[in-house]
């Protein structure tokens, strides 16, 4: 137990370091970027009216001024990690003054709702298929099944997405095509709202899986083909275990262990959002918050997504270090 | 199994914190919701992304105004005057919170505006001159304010008179003051002083729901930003678009959509009534599919010229570019009717002259210049030519006709409005004469510079779109012509590559009109010598090719004492025109036409450029709220 916890401590500060580097680096990546979120705002004022040269240059004094933006890249820094340890990630510039961990809370649930949603869903059906597919591989519906996913995996994203679009939107228009709910409903804890939202997140929750669900079942199977092959598995097998036992005891639990790291790390990433989807079905979420903005140089916005994100993904890993002793007697805490 | 349960119970987690964290979001107070009959809604497309912060409606913050075209700023605001971007429904300079004209006096530095009586504010309180004077004081307190620095600048004080007489004391003499509360897309608003002077700080009101002077008030929207429900106001006779009679819809929705596919499917299922923009591919499948789909011009090319003029724009602080013989050498290796074809699969509208060929600038404009233009003569040092090709729009037609047909139109007159009257006859005789002239020699099919140097250089251009066509389409035409031009894309031209001057050439636009009326200062006064900067240095809008001229300087200062609407002011745009002929500094090159559309399924009367053209149809403009009022339902 001792050792155990020692590990936990290592991982720990592990965790923290992590979190410094990966944030500090989106600070510097996000600070490269040509765009000026004054410039942006400028020139939207600007473009929009006849203003005279000097008053847009007087703008632009006071929204650098303002934002901060003129300060000195270190001042910018060590400003950003005082806040930041306090909880205040600071206004968003393309939404200014509204703080930009308000934008993040508001796109937040749709993404963590449709993206958990379709990962755990691609991700237990594509590895109980895989895994049976592995086993049984003589099984005809398996082996449909298999060469499914093979045909529909290397189909890029967008494509299943833009084809899930015309044939239930277009072709045979029975799905909503963009929004995350109706609007005409409610927001709120009735029927017709939740009914409404999932109606809306079919089409986008189904191009996930589409796609997530061959990535699962070819690289379950791959590994289940493997493992039955081991010794341990014909010994059992001749020692008259029960089958459904040797499936999921000796063979599937063998070969979760790399697909729950994979599941893992899905799950951390939720946290820098579906870019395509959203764009593709106008779904709301954190990834065109994020698209939107990086291209307003919003900083302050970027780096509230990004540092969510980092956190996430960091501590999903931290999470499956801790229980990877747990589930796999091979992984010793030492 | 234990694991298989420790799994399956994490996942139920996971997704109940999902729909927790959902339901949390959902927790925003709406008004009940009615259904919204098909016949007395409106749909409006809003180009704009989702707005991150949909909650916040003061449209007076620098940079917070996500909601504005989202029927914030069409429905809701008002302000002194309109100017529409085409005819308009009685002239295209509309009185709105004004009763009349501004009246300057005579040294332009005092402006006198008399107010409409009888208009509310949507909460039922009465606007009055105290408004005007609020929303100017309050906008020149704080620089977090996008007008504030225009106003600082130009106001010394502002009183009201009476309760509908305001006059402003000027800083300077300055003859197009009203201006600034001039709608040409949006211009400064005036602000309900009943409710802002309650907040302590007046940048950090939501201003929700917002209160206004439009016919239309905030029904409901979507917590993401993504749609805004308005409402027509019981009282709309008591707002100042009532003058043109009542709004046709119940309620207008402004939806948010990305992606274009979207945009058309929503139109074809009748999920759309208006879209703001399209892609010349998209169009003209749209037109194809749906028969209650419309542009606006009834066939080929469709979409709207807005009042901007996409040009090549030199840098005329680089050296390369500083003799005019050289640009004009590079304008003249140019085919108008291959840039036409490639930007817009022929959908373009040309213009050889610095004004946009779009709203009454055809008639004030590209047309009473046609003989000036036939008759241009450019001295290439070797012989003397007429470089204007004035068929050339004509040209293009019958080259889109093969495959669009009937939707072309035959009509000379129809065409010209359409594609352009004419552009530039590609001539590289001509083109290699002046070059030669100015000390350019050739080597095979290669120019070199007088240093020796190959002649070349990079064009910026847009990342995607039919500007990006446009430029790739010039520098492979330079390329042929002997000049090593290589197209770049650039992200970041707007805000940054043009202010900063980064750039030899590049496709853009340093031109945007009123489009309603002839008056050019909307552009052109920031092209005075006196706001140019060292290379290098930041410049500010919208000199952005740095070119200097004393007959530019006089036109400017000339324009600053001239009337709105006088012929002089007319003559002083025939100059400007002359000159940028004669020296080029820019190669004009089209309108940026905007594949907007609108569905006649459920509404009738929308604008169109050859029956009704009295508004710009595209959506995010302020000035499509005139549109409205002369919608009815289809039977």
């Amino acid at each position: 137990m001792r050792d155990y916890f020692t590990f936990v401590l290592k991982r720990l500060l592990q965790l923290a370091a992590v979190v410094f580097a990966g944030i500090s680096a989106a600070f510097f990546i996000t600070h490269l970027s040509p765009i000026s979120p004054v410039d942006m705002i400028v020139n939207r004022v600007a473009a929009q009216s006849g203003g005279d040269p000097l008053a847009i240059q007087d703008l632009r004094d006071a929204l650098a001024a303002l934002f901060g933006t003129d300060l000195p890249l270190h001042e910018k820094f060590l400003n950003f990690w005082g806040r930041f340890l306090v909880g205040d990630l600071g206004p968003s510039l393309l939404a200014f003054p509204t703080p930009a961990i308000d934008l993040v809370m508001r796109a937040l649930p749709w993404t963590v709702g449709l993206l958990v949603t379709s990962i755990l869903l691609s991700w237990t059906i594509g590895n109980i298929l895989g895994g049976l597919g592995g086993y049984y591989q003589n099984n005809r519906f398996l082996k449909a099944f298999g060469v499914l996913a093979m045909g529909v995996q290397p189909i890029p994203y967008y494509i299943v997405a833009f084809l899930l679009v015309l044939l239930f939107g277009y072709f045979w228009p029975v799905m909503p095509i963009s929004g995350g709910f109706s609007i005409n409903v409610r927001p709120g804890f009735t029927f017709e709202f939740i009914a409404s939202v999932i109606h809306h997140s079919i089409l986008p929750a189904a191009s996930l899986v589409i796609v997530g669900l061959g990535i699962s079942f070819l690289g379950m199977r791959a590994m289940v083909s493997n493992i039955v092959t081991e010794d341990y598995v014909t010994y059992a097998e001749l020692a008259g275990v029960r089958t459904e036992r040797v499936v999921f005891f000796y063979v599937i639990r063998n070969a979760m262990v790399p697909q729950l790291t994979g599941l893992a790390m899905a799950l951390g990433g939720i946290f820098s959002g579906t870019i395509i989807t959203e764009q593709v079905f106008a779904y709301p979420g954190l990834g065109s918050l994020l698209v939107n903005a990086v291209n307003a140089g919003d900083t302050t916005l970027v780096l509230a997504v990004s540092s969510i994100a980092v956190i996430a993904v960091a501590g999903a890993i931290f999470v499956i270090d801790l229980i990877h002793p747990l589930l796999d007697p091979r992984v010793k805490v030492k | 199994m234990r694991t298989w349960k420790t799994l399956m119970a994490s996942a139920a987690l996971a997704a109940m914190v999902g729909s927790a964290a959902l339901a949390q979001n959902a927790a925003v107070d709406l008004p009940p919701i009615t259904e919204f009959p098909r016949e007395q809604t409106l749909i409006v497309h809003n180009p704009d992304n989702p707005a991150a912060n949909p909650d916040f409606f003061n449209i007076w913050v620098a940079g917070a105004g996500q909601v504005q075209a989202g029927g914030l700023h069409q429905l809701m605001m008002d302000t002194l005057w309109y100017i529409d971007p085409n005819e308009g429904l009685d002239g295209s300079l509309y009185s709105s919170l004004a009763e009349d004209q501004w009246e300057y006096n005579d040294d332009f530095t005092e402006m006198t505006v008399r107010l409409r009586e009888g208009l509310y504010w949507s909460d039922g309180v009465e606007f009055t001159a105290d408004d005007v004077v609020y929303t100017v004081e309050t906008l020149k307190s704080n620089p977090a304010f996008g007008a504030a620095a225009g106003l600082n600048r130009n106001v010394e004080s502002v009183e009201a008179i009476d309760d509908y007489t305001v006059v402003f004391h000027l800083n300077e003499p300055n003859s197009r003051f009203h201006s600034t509360f001039t709608v040409r897309w949006n211009a400064t608003w005036i602000m309900p002083r009943h409710i802002f002077e309650q907040s302590e700080d007046p940048t950090a009101n939501a201003f929700n729901p917002p209160v206004g002077l439009g016919p239309y008030t905030l029904h409901s929207y979507d917590p993401n930003g993504a749609w805004y429900v308005w409402e027509k106001r019981e009282d709309w006779e008591r707002t100042s678009l009532a003058q043109y009679g009542e709004p046709g819809p119940q309620y207008i929705i402004y939806r948010s959509i990305p992606n274009v596919d979207n945009r058309l499917i929503e139109m074809v299922n009748g999920n759309l009534d208006m879209i703001h923009d399209l892609t010349p591919e998209a169009m003209f499948s749209l037109v194809d599919q749906d028969e209650n789909a419309r542009g606006w011009f009834p066939g080929f090319p469709y979409a709207h010229p807005d009042p901007t003029l996409p040009s090549i724009i030199f840098n005329n602080q680089n050296e390369l570019f500083e003799d005019r013989r050289v640009r004009w050498a590079l304008a003249l290796m140019l085919d108008a009717r291959q840039i036409s074809m490639a930007s817009y699969r022929g959908a373009a509208t040309l213009s050889p002259i610095a004004i946009p060929p779009t709203g009454t600038h055809l008639a004030d404009y590209h047309q009473p210049l046609q003989d000036w233009l036939i008759d241009y003569e450019l001295d290439t040092g070797s012989s003397v030519i007429n470089p204007y090709d004035p068929d050339i729009g004509l040209q293009v037609a019958e080259m889109v006709r093969p495959q669009f047909g009937d939707a072309v139109p035959t009509d000379e007159t129809e065409i010209r409005q359409a594609f352009g009257y004419g552009w530039w006859a590609q001539n590289l005789e001509a083109a290699g004469e002046l070059l030669e002239d100015a000390g350019f020699t050739r080597q095979g099919n290669d120019w070199y510079t007088p240093d020796g140097e190959r002649f070349g250089f990079t064009l910026k251009t847009a990342e995607t779109g039919v500007i990006n066509r446009f430029g790739t389409m010039a520098a492979q035409q330079w390329s042929q012509a002997g000049v090593a031009v290589t197209a770049e894309v650039d992200p970041v031209i707007f805000g940054t590559t043009l202010n900063l001057g980064d750039f030899e050439a590049i496709t853009s636009w340093t031109i945007e009109s009123w489009g309603g009326d002839p008056d050019l200062s909307f552009f052109l006064d920031s092209w005075h010598s006196e706001f140019i900067v060292e290379p290098g240095e930041r410049q500010p809008a919208r000199n952005f090719q740095r070119f200097e001229h004393p007959e530019l300087d006089r036109i400017i200062d000339e324009l600053r004492v001239t009337e709105f609407g006088t012929q002089e002011n007319l003559e002083l745009g025939y100059d400007f025109v002359r000159l940028m002929v004669d020296e080029m500094p820019i190669i004009p090159m089209m309108s940026y036409n905007v594949f907007a559309a609108y569905s006649e399924q459920y509404w009738t009367g929308f604008p169109d450029a050859v029956e009704r053209p009295y508004a710009n149809p595209v959506t995010n403009w302020a000035n499509s709220r005139y549109i409205f009022t002369q919608l009815e339902p289809a039977q």
